[in-house]
């Protein structure tokens, strides 16, 4: 940029001059202040020189320059004031030359030196404005992510706690700095909390699940990752936390599995109503029946009463004439049927009502034993119990066979053993209605066999139903993995059984091929874990 | 007379049934399965047949369906104690005349086998 003063007086051209600094800088020449400082507020203007405009321009070039503008080198007339260098130094122009014998070289230099250090200072202030990007740019990432983080020192102290952190806490983000972590997380009955390990030893944690104690003493359920923060040695410095709330993932699995078992459970209480539907039935009928018996024999019944009277009178035509009325009557209800047929619908409806109270008595026998007490239990029993219950809702279609063998008492939660062979029976059931829905006619056939097998007990649950691919075979205990139609099952059956089975410290083993039908074998310890947690 | 066929695999149901039905001057035959019950239909056709609905190796329905086809004027009538299990769309598919819920009542019952076999 060139500003071309008014009246200027001295040797050489300054144009001239710039032009041998060579082709990658190029020059503008303008010839008013106001053009010059509209140009030099564009991006590609790095330099402005103002070539011998005198004491009263050059301050007013300077003067009118944003403060971020282009560098300007001033040039003063040779036979100017020595002051008006001072002048131009003092009004803020990066250098100033004075148009003298040598002019023509030192004006490139000193105006290369300029671009220099201005382009410099742009990349710098370029990088910095770059760098405060980012800043904010991973401030709002970590001010507004939806998983807590918190960076701890050696100390175990937070130095810093996003919102999110604040929020699951139980504080204001602010209000963490400098309290000890231990605050919230205590650790429990498995050992010290994993940030505390992390800290001490080193450890990584990555998507661990832990519990965290709020100032009220609620505990709530996270996820947590955990890095330590190590300087160029090694050594730790601290570490960073990144954890989310897991209460409501927590919540929703509970309701999961709690469809899981309803959905059971409906299966099993349909069965029961229809097997007490049945004697229900026919002792309603019967009831019924015997009410319309009851009122024929009202007339038998006055007839006899009749035919006494006219006896203890001993008035032998009023005696005939009632045996003659009581025989008409037992013609016209056919007395002897209703007697005999009364007796029998007598019978029929007690062994009804009797095979109703067997079936409230399995209900009650699968359903005793505590809820959720851990205790001594009969593993046959828990099984049997659950086969009768069970058996309600098959007896159509399968034959039940059970061989038990005899078996110690051992310390198990039995009724969550009796939902994992409620859930082994009705799966065998339902491969067997589906096989029968192919169109085999055979019932099917479950077949329950109990064993002492190395220190434990071993329960088979063999079917002779549809069988299962050897492809989903070593997918059926992962959660959610169903085969059965939308609406029949979870897919959690298995998966939680499973779970059942390993808290109790066993093992739960398949084979199957199609067509030929499934085994299943559930292995328990003879001594399960002491710490076996409820579930 | 007119020939009823009960069906049913609960023995004492087929009896309370045949009790109920006693004095309507109706020929009562029972079946305590769905095989049992076609042979019956073919060796001599029946005005109605009332069929339970879960029996060991067909369905009730299944069977009534096979009944129309053999013998497309019976009557067919389902009494059962699940009564969700049956679609109305199924039951209309097989021509079942009407659904009687178990324990049943008596005399909706009658009214119903009166209706389609007049009295006695």
């Amino acid at each position: 940029m060139f500003q071309n003063g008014n009246g200027t007086a001295g040797r050489g051209d300054t144009f001239e001059a710039l032009s041998r600094i060579g082709a990658d800088v190029a020059f503008e020449r303008v010839s008013s202040v106001a053009d010059c400082v509209e140009r030099a507020s564009r991006e590609e203007v790095d330099l402005v020189v103002v070539d011998r405009g005198g004491p009263c321009i050059h301050a007013e070039v300077l003067a009118a320059l944003a403060a971020e503008s282009p560098p300007v080198v001033v040039v003063v007339a040779v036979d100017d004031d020595e002051d008006d260098a001072l002048d131009a130094f003092r009004c803020g122009a990066a250098d100033c030359v004075r148009a003298a014998h040598d002019y023509a070289e030192v004006l490139p230099v000193v105006a290369l030196e300029q671009i220099r250090r201005w382009r410099q200072l742009r990349e710098r202030r370029a990088a910095h404005r770059r760098i405060d990007w980012l800043e904010r740019y991973n401030d709002n990432i970590i001010q507004s992510i939806n998983s807590a983080l918190v960076v701890v020192n050696r100390d175990g102290r937070i130095t810093f706690a996003n919102p999110t952190a604040g929020h699951i806490l139980g504080c204001r983000a602010g209000d963490l700095g400098d309290r000890p972590v231990a605050d919230w997380f205590t650790g429990g009955d498995d050992g010290p909390a994993l940030i505390t390990r992390t800290l001490e030893e080193g450890v990584r944690f990555k998507g661990a699940e832990t519990m965290i104690t709020l100032a009220d003493g609620t505990l709530t359920p996270i996820g947590i990752s955990c890095t330590p923060l190590l300087d160029e040695s090694g050594e730790i410095l601290g570490a960073v936390a990144i954890f989310q709330d897991l209460s409501e993932i927590k919540q929703l699995q509970r309701q999961v599995l709690q469809q899981e078992k309803m959905a059971s459970i409906g299966q099993l209480a349909a069965g029961v109503a229809h097997e007490i539907n049945n004697p229900m039935g026919f002792i309603h009928a019967n009831l019924y029946q015997m009410s319309e018996y009851l009122q024929d024999m009202e007339g038998w019944f006055g007839a006899v009463d009749g035919l006494q009277r006219a006896a203890e009178a001993g008035d032998a035509e009023a005696v005939s004439a009632a045996s003659q009325r009581l025989a008409e009557i037992a013609r016209e209800i056919d007395v002897d049927y209703v007697r005999a047929d009364f007796k029998k619908a007598v019978r029929e409806s007690q062994e009804g009502s009797e095979r109703i109270r067997h079936i409230v008595k399995d209900l009650r026998e699968f359903s005793h034993q505590g809820s959720s007490e851990r205790m001594l239990a009969d593993v046959n029993q828990c099984v049997d119990s659950t086969a009768n219950i069970v058996w309600t809702m098959m007896k159509h279609s399968v034959i039940l066979e059970k061989e038990y063998a005899d078996l110690p008492e051992i310390s198990c939660y039995p009724m969550q053993l009796k939902q994992v062979f409620m859930n082994l029976l009705v799966n065998a059931y339902q491969a067997i209605e589906e096989r029968q829905a192919e169109g085999d006619r055979e019932p099917g056939v479950i077949r329950i066999v109990s064993s002492q097998r190395s220190g434990g007990v071993l329960v088979s649950i063999s079917d002779t139903g549809i069988g299962i691919a050897e492809t989903d075979l070593q997918r059926i205990f992962d959660p959610f993995f169903t085969t059965k139609e939308v609406g029949t099952g979870t897919g959690l059956g298995l998966s939680t059984s499973y779970g059942i089975v390993k808290r109790h410290g066993g093992t739960m083993n398949v084979a199957s091929e199609i067509d030929r039908g499934s085994t299943f074998d559930v292995w328990l310890p003879f001594k399960p874990p002491d710490d076996m947690p409820p579930g | 007379m007119a020939r009823v066929l009960i069906v049913d695999d609960e023995v004492r149901i087929l009896t309370a049934l045949r009790r109920s039905l006693r004095r309507e001057g109706w020929e009562i035959l029972t079946a305590e399965s769905p095989a049992e019950a076609l042979r019956m239909i073919d060796d001599a056709p029946v005005d109605v047949v009332l069929s339970d609905y879960k029996m060991p190796g067909m369905s009730g329905l299944e069977m009534l369906a096979e009944i129309g086809r053999r013998s497309p004027r019976t009557v067919k009538l389902l009494i059962t104690g699940w009564a969700e299990a049956v679609s109305e769309a199924e039951l209309v598919e097989v021509g079942v005349s009407a659904l009687i819920p178990k324990p049943w009542d008596d005399k909706l019952l009658k009214r119903i086998l009166r209706g389609h076999l007049g009295a006695g």
